[in-house]
């Protein structure tokens, strides 16, 4: 092997593939860890299977059927991106991972693009696995361009769910950010009327959460009932996640 | 673009007055460091020496609280630059569940013009572990699998902190020959290391640093020297200040009636000792490297 007598430049489309292999070997080696993947894929698809399938039956209103797969699906896409960042960010800032990728060239913001690219994988995967079972067991009644509207719409929800992970990844020591991660993920769903209608007490709180707005924005578009205006819904998610990446990359420009 | 062109001045990487704080613990203290091109540097010290400090630098993992660093002639956090750099690190965890290969894959994927993937599996002698994965490797194993991650990019300039620990005799024969390899086609590696047999066996040149300063640099014989001397204990009544007279007597210090003297030549001392009929508690031993460094470091400072 001959060193090169100069550095050469970095060809843009082996730039394009360095991203495109980061989020392929983030996904893969995630999907291969089953302490991640199993609560991920599974939890949200045994919740939905114990409320929205086995509490169901023939007389389950079709209004009601499809806002439970909603309200579920919420849960589902949240997950990923919360657990990804939450979880990995703190557990590989402790064990060096980080320090090592930035000595190396990796390119710019592909560390968390990687991370960002399996919370979609993942969150597509749980949308795809609910929608099936909802259709097929659940009693949800809906045209399937409404079904592909929810999803996309859904999506969305993928980018707050990664700030709030990279900020529980970026503060939290690694021993705990994975109760963090938990709390976060069980108290927002519960708090924001997901499981179930809340006390109008605590329901009066309900958009501090950002699964609130996100449930809201989704039944919006499919044209089901809906609380509030879908700008305003979209506003504080954008807003949300914006603050919460700020306040991560100061935390971890400091501290690496 | 391309950078790190050979000029007249060749330093591939270069700390100038480099100060580093840690709080109240002073990390570097006005390090001055160049690496040359072609050449493969050792950087000697005991633990808590800067070692790894300096080299964070040189990477842009930390940034100096004074002085300039610079990697091929850029700001190390300049992306360009470091394309041109492969590391190795002391303590690092890489994905559990990925492969070897899958590594070394991801690993390449950041370079403009790395080694094929089986070219950086056969150099680095990873060809019986490359399909395991990360999680199901031994110590050894795992800093085999990271010496080829900072090798398979071809980089112009490679940094190993502490590469060797851990490995059996083998893999660190095998570890140093790849070393000889690279270096005699042009890469130039900056290794610290504990060991003075490391730096003997591969070195061109070595500079010892102790509490963030370079205290020695030399080639490994010159430094060599410091290593192998030994350290004398005994109560006598001879006085230290003759002692220092004495030829192939380095150092003498006295407290609580107990001698101490730092030797090259330890035998023509002791017989010289056995002279005194007060002599009792007569110890003779190699001083570590630790202790050398931490002799030199007062010959320095006085």
């Amino acid at each position: 092997m001959t060193a090169p007598a100069s550095i050469p430049a970095m060809p843009l489309p082996r730039l394009i593939a360095a991203y495109f292999s980061d989020a392929k070997y983030e996904s893969l080696r995630l999907f291969r860890t089953p302490a991640f993947s199993i609560p991920i894929l599974a939890m949200p698809i045994l919740f939905y299977t114990v409320f929205g399938v086995l509490m169901a039956d023939g007389r389950t209103p079709t209004a009601l059927a499809n806002l439970t797969f909603v309200d579920w699906t919420v849960y589902g896409v949240m997950g990923p991106g919360l657990f990804g960042f939450g979880i990995l960010v703190a557990v590989e800032r402790n064990q060096g991972l980080l320090t090592f990728k930035r000595a190396l060239p990796m390119p710019t913001g592909s560390y968390l693009s990687a991370k960002l690219a399996m919370a979609f994988v993942f969150a597509i995967a749980v949308m795809a696995m609910v929608a099936v079972l909802g259709v097929t067991a659940g009693h949800v009644v809906m045209p399937l361009a409404r079904l592909v509207t929810i999803a996309a719409v859904m999506s969305l929800g993928v980018f707050p769910a990664c700030a709030i992970g990279l900020f529980i990844g970026a503060w939290a020591p690694a021993s705990s950010a994975s109760a963090f991660a938990n709390i976060t993920y069980l108290g927002m769903a519960f708090l924001s009327g997901l499981f179930f209608h809340l006390p109008p007490a605590v329901a009066a709180f309900q958009p501090i959460w950002p699964t609130y707005h996100l449930a809201q924005l989704a039944l919006a578009s499919a044209g089901m009932h809906s609380q509030g205006s879908p700008l305003v819904h979209a506003a504080i998610l954008a807003a949300t996640t914006a603050g919460l990446i700020l306040l991560a990359a100061r935390r971890l420009s400091r501290a690496g | 673009m391309t950078v790190g062109g050979d000029g007249a001045d060749a330093a591939l990487a270069r700390l100038s007055g480099v100060e580093k704080r840690y709080g109240a613990i002073v990390a570097l203290d006005g390090l001055d460091l160049d690496v040359r091109s072609g050449e493969l540097l050792a950087v000697l010290g005991p633990n808590g020496a800067g070692k790894s400090t300096a080299i964070a630098l040189m990477l842009g993992l930390q940034r100096p609280d004074r002085g300039e660093v610079l990697l091929f002639g850029r700001s190390p956090h300049d992306l360009a630059a470091r394309r041109g750099v492969g590391v190795m690190m002391q303590e690092v965890m890489l994905a559990d569940a990925l492969t070897v290969r899958e590594h070394i894959a991801m690993t390449q994927a950041y370079y403009p013009a790395p080694l094929t993937l089986a070219e950086a599996i056969a150099l680095a002698d990873v060809e019986k572990i490359a399909g395991r994965p990360y999680l199901k490797l031994s110590g050894g194993q795992k800093r085999q699998a990271q010496f080829a991650l900072a090798i398979c990019g071809r980089p112009r300039l490679l940094f190993l902190d502490e590469p060797t620990t851990g490995l059996d005799l083998n893999a660190r024969e095998t570890m140093w020959a790849t070393l000889r390899g690279l270096v005699a086609a042009g890469t130039s590696v900056v290794l610290t290391t504990h060991y003075i047999e490391e730096a003997e066996a591969l070195a061109d040149r070595v500079v010892v640093m102790a509490k963030g300063r370079r205290i020695a640099e030399g080639t490994v014989e010159e430094v060599r020297a410091i290593a192998v001397r030994k350290r004398i204990g005994c109560a006598t009544t001879i006085a230290p200040a003759e002692m220092e007279r004495w030829p192939g007597v380095v150092a003498v210090s006295a407290e609580d009636g107990r001698t101490s003297i730092t030797a090259i030549d330890a035998e023509s001392v002791v017989r010289r000792l056995l002279a005194d009929p007060g002599l009792a508690d007569l110890e003779v031993r190699r001083a570590g490297l630790s202790e050398a460094f931490a002799e030199l470091t007062q010959e320095r400072a006085q």
